[in-house]
């Protein structure tokens, strides 16, 4: 308890005598901090409005001419034992003139009712898990193997590009996260290294009265915990401020969980504890 | 027989160009008895509280302080060493950035020993060293010979019982010379141990007290 309270005076006078380099090191966190939460909550929100657009992405298997309507209909067996379909709905031809002349706003076959080109099909909903190109290309290639379906149609150039602009975001995610990872640690134990190097000669005489590295470290350790927490406590404070003022109608904005939240600020702290004892540890020697 | 505060037995180390700083160096300190060694700038008296500290080790021979034997790596008997003694001089300055008195109780804290104990045993060796109007002042603003009794104060304040004293007497005028003096033979009369290093010979004897002379790596 005693030493506690000694390790948390020289915390106090840490911060008391170097304030700008404290404060210095606060800020240009905060503002890394604040690059990486924006990413973030970008990256969110486009991954709802991706899974928003998936949502809504069906499948349709079209069926031959020649086959017969008693067939046809009764094809539903065979598509439902294929892995990842999880409802189909048999259109027939009047039906998919009907939904033509629903979406066009005017039926183009009237007084041509025996004529009617538009095919039967089935329209697919797909488990959600399955929803990517390959999967269901995969479906696709099942499907055409039915007797009686003719062709199958899903948006797979929108997926695909839909699939490699989130990778993009993954992987620019991941480089900026190393990048900032790299940038706090080095900034924070650098300012910890200018605040200790006038110091090293009072380090190697307490370590003469016997007291531990650790003991000399901790002051620093905790004061890089505190920068690091503080940081990325006051980026997401600005986030949320920001958020709490924007509003858009057509997208929905989604900010990380609180749970997460608070586990980027425990890591940010722990970089920070992590840095002060890099910024230390040289001191000691 | 009691075990020996220090001993050294058959001690070899060079410096970093290769030559000898100790050839073969033998010394024993029994409890309650003081050593005084002498020798001249470049002796190796520091390295000697070096390798007594477990600084620097001997690259032969074997160095036991407290019955522990000091080598690299040994870190926990090294800090239990280290608690141990008082050290004064040389390498044992004071804290710039802690006052007098966190100063003075930096080893009773370094025990965890209670605030209440600790504020007692910092009012009774301010008094006896004469350092209570200095006790808040830091030590850049100390005058030489509040220095110097800052740090004898934070070496008797754990109550040690042994004492590393490095050149005590250098650059001292003749009235502060008297008073450091007259401490150490209070702490030769204590029954504490001392070690004193120094250029310069006493020139009044210290009670109890063995004299030495280091001369190249050989003590004699």
């Amino acid at each position: 308890m005693i030493r506690l309270a000694f390790i948390f005076r020289e915390l106090g006078r840490n911060l008391y005598r170097h304030p700008g380099t404290a404060l210095g090191s606060i800020l240009s966190l905060t503002l890394l901090f604040l690059l990486f939460n924006l990413f973030w909550v970008a990256a969110g929100t486009s991954e709802t409005f991706y899974r928003d657009l998936l949502s809504e992405l069906r499948m349709e298997a079209y069926i031959g001419e020649d086959v017969p309507d008693s067939i046809a209909t009764s094809l539903t067996n065979e598509i439902y034992a294929i892995e990842g379909i999880v409802a189909a709905a048999y259109v027939s031809k009047h039906q998919a003139r009907a939904e033509l002349a629903d979406q066009l706003g005017v039926d183009l076959l009237i007084g041509y009712d025996s004529l009617n080109p538009l095919p039967r099909s089935y329209v697919l909903t797909l488990d959600s898990d399955m929803l990517t190109s390959s999967d269901m290309e995969q479906i696709s290639h099942r499907l055409k193997a039915i007797d009686g379906i003719d062709d199958v149609a899903y948006s797979k150039r929108f997926l695909e590009k839909a699939e490699s602009t989130r990778a993009l975001i993954l992987q620019v995610g991941l480089a900026l996260g190393v990048i900032i990872l790299l940038t706090a640690l080095i900034t924070s134990s650098n300012s910890i290294r200018l605040m200790t190097r006038a110091r090293a000669v009072g380090f190697r005489q307490m370590m003469l009265l016997g007291a531990s590295k650790s003991f000399v470290a901790m002051p620093f350790v905790i004061e890089g915990f505190l920068i690091g927490g503080l940081s990325a406590v006051f980026s997401w404070m600005v986030v949320l401020y920001g958020h709490s003022r924007v509003a858009f109608t057509q997208l929905t904005i989604v900010i990380p969980t609180r749970e997460d939240i608070l586990v980027f600020c425990a890591a940010a702290a722990l970089v920070g504890a992590i840095s002060g004892f890099l910024g230390i540890i040289r001191s000691m020697k | 027989m009691k075990q020996p505060l220090v001993q050294l037995q058959n001690v070899q180390l060079r410096n970093d160009r290769g030559d000898f700083v100790f050839r073969d160096l033998n010394f024993t300190l029994q409890p309650e008895q003081s050593a005084v060694i002498a020798g001249s700038a470049g002796s190796g008296k520091t390295t000697l509280v070096e390798l007594l500290t477990g600084v620097r080790f001997a690259s032969v021979g074997s160095v036991e302080v407290f019955g522990h034997l000091l080598k690299k790596g040994r870190r926990s008997a090294i800090r239990k060493v280290r608690r141990q003694i008082g050290g004064i001089g040389g390498p044992f300055g004071l804290m710039p950035l802690l006052s007098v008195a966190e100063n003075i109780t930096l080893p009773l804290v370094l025990a965890g020993l209670r605030k209440k104990d600790q504020r007692e045993r910092l009012f009774k060796v301010l008094t006896e060293y004469s350092l209570l109007k200095q006790a808040s002042e830091y030590p850049p603003s100390l005058t030489r010979v509040e220095n110097t009794l800052t740090q004898f104060a934070r070496a008797s304040i754990a109550n040690q019982p042994l004492l590393i004293i490095d050149e005590p007497m250098a650059g001292l005028d003749k009235n502060t010379w008297e008073r450091v003096h007259q401490v150490l033979q209070k702490v030769a009369l204590s029954g504490r141990s001392m070690l004193i290093l120094t250029s310069d010979l006493p020139s009044q004897e210290l009670p109890q007290t063995t004299y030495y002379q280091l001369v190249n790596g050989v003590l004699q």
